[in-house]
């Protein structure tokens, strides 16, 4: 008899155990689900919300920061013969008077020292403020400017690089830019105005964009796809007008 | 969940209400360098060549 009850038992309890580690699996990962739901929640609210935040709040006080940067940095006037420029071989040839390039000292690492603005971009036809350097940390307000190129408005190519998802995403709308497109510089020295002659996407170890070039240039990159890291977009823009301009072209 | 976690802090009440506050301020500070790491490496680096 106690034999009988025992085989009969036995399957029973097997299965309720088994029911039991089911509904403890069901449960922990029900639970896992909702703990990485919220993560991944948070993350989003991080990434596009509060650094946008951030970054609205600091471009605002940046601004007013390089507004007195304008008013206060030194802008001296340099001698500047344009590469290319004919040389005098006629020992009757009268010189004439070398053209004169405005230079501003350069900013210190984290200054803002201009504004940028697109005219047809919603997200910059306002302006945003550009800091010297492209580290994490200067890139946390918007825009950097690339230390080891020219400043905007000089010769060779000024390269400037900026978020296009997190962090107000200045160049959000950078895939939207056309050849023709004008974007403007401020700078202590005056408004720098581009022309956008081309925009490409590189992978991130292409460094060749920000190298040297003739004339003045103005290279922004930024990230591409939206919301990845994979890619570079960039645009090269050309100097047309400003303080500088016709020396420049000579 | 919660509750049990605290209540497996140690020392009386007020120790483990402080434990507790400084273990979250600890946690949201590690979880906002995370959420910077990621954000920076695999959303948005900024777009720099460097």
């Amino acid at each position: 008899m106690s034999n009988l009850l025992t085989e009969r038992t036995e399957p029973v309890a097997s299965a309720a155990q088994r029911d039991g580690l089911l509904v403890r699996i069901i449960r922990i990962s029900g639970w896992l689900s909702i703990w990485l739901g919220l993560f991944l929640l948070g993350f989003v609210a991080h990434q596009l919300v509060l650094t946008t935040f951030l970054a609205q709040q600091n471009n605002t006080v940046l601004q007013a920061e390089a507004e007195v940067y304008f008013a206060e940095v030194t802008v001296n006037e340099v001698p500047y013969a344009p590469p290319g420029a004919p040389e005098l071989t006629d020992p009757d040839d009268v010189p004439l008077p070398p053209a004169v390039l405005l230079v501003e000292e350069p900013p210190q690492p984290g200054e803002a020292f201009a504004i940028i603005r697109i005219p047809s971009l919603d997200r910059l036809k306002n302006g945003w403020t550009v800091v010297e350097g492209v580290s994490r940390s200067n890139l946390k307000n918007g825009v950097g400017h690339m230390p080891s190129t020219p400043l905007p408005g000089q010769p060779g190519n000024s390269v400037m690089s900026g978020h296009r998802t997190t962090f107000g995403a200045p160049f959000h709308e950078f895939d939207e830019l056309q050849p023709g497109d004008i974007i403007e510089v401020e700078t202590a020295i005056g408004i720098h105005i581009y022309e956008v002659r081309e925009t490409i996407i590189v992978r991130p170890t292409e460094f060749w964009v920000t190298g040297p070039r003739d004339g003045a240039w103005l290279t922004l990159t930024t990230c591409h796809p939206k919301f990845s890291a994979r890619q570079r977009l960039v645009i090269f823009a050309e100097l047309v007008g400003g303080p500088n301009a016709a020396v420049i072209s000579g | 969940m919660i509750r049990r976690m605290f209540n497996a802090l140690p020392g009386p009440t007020p120790v483990r209400v402080v434990l507790a506050v400084i273990i979250t301020v600890v946690a949201f500070v590690a979880l906002m360098f995370l959420y910077d790491w990621m954000g920076s490496n695999l959303l948005d680096s900024g777009g720099a060549f460097s």
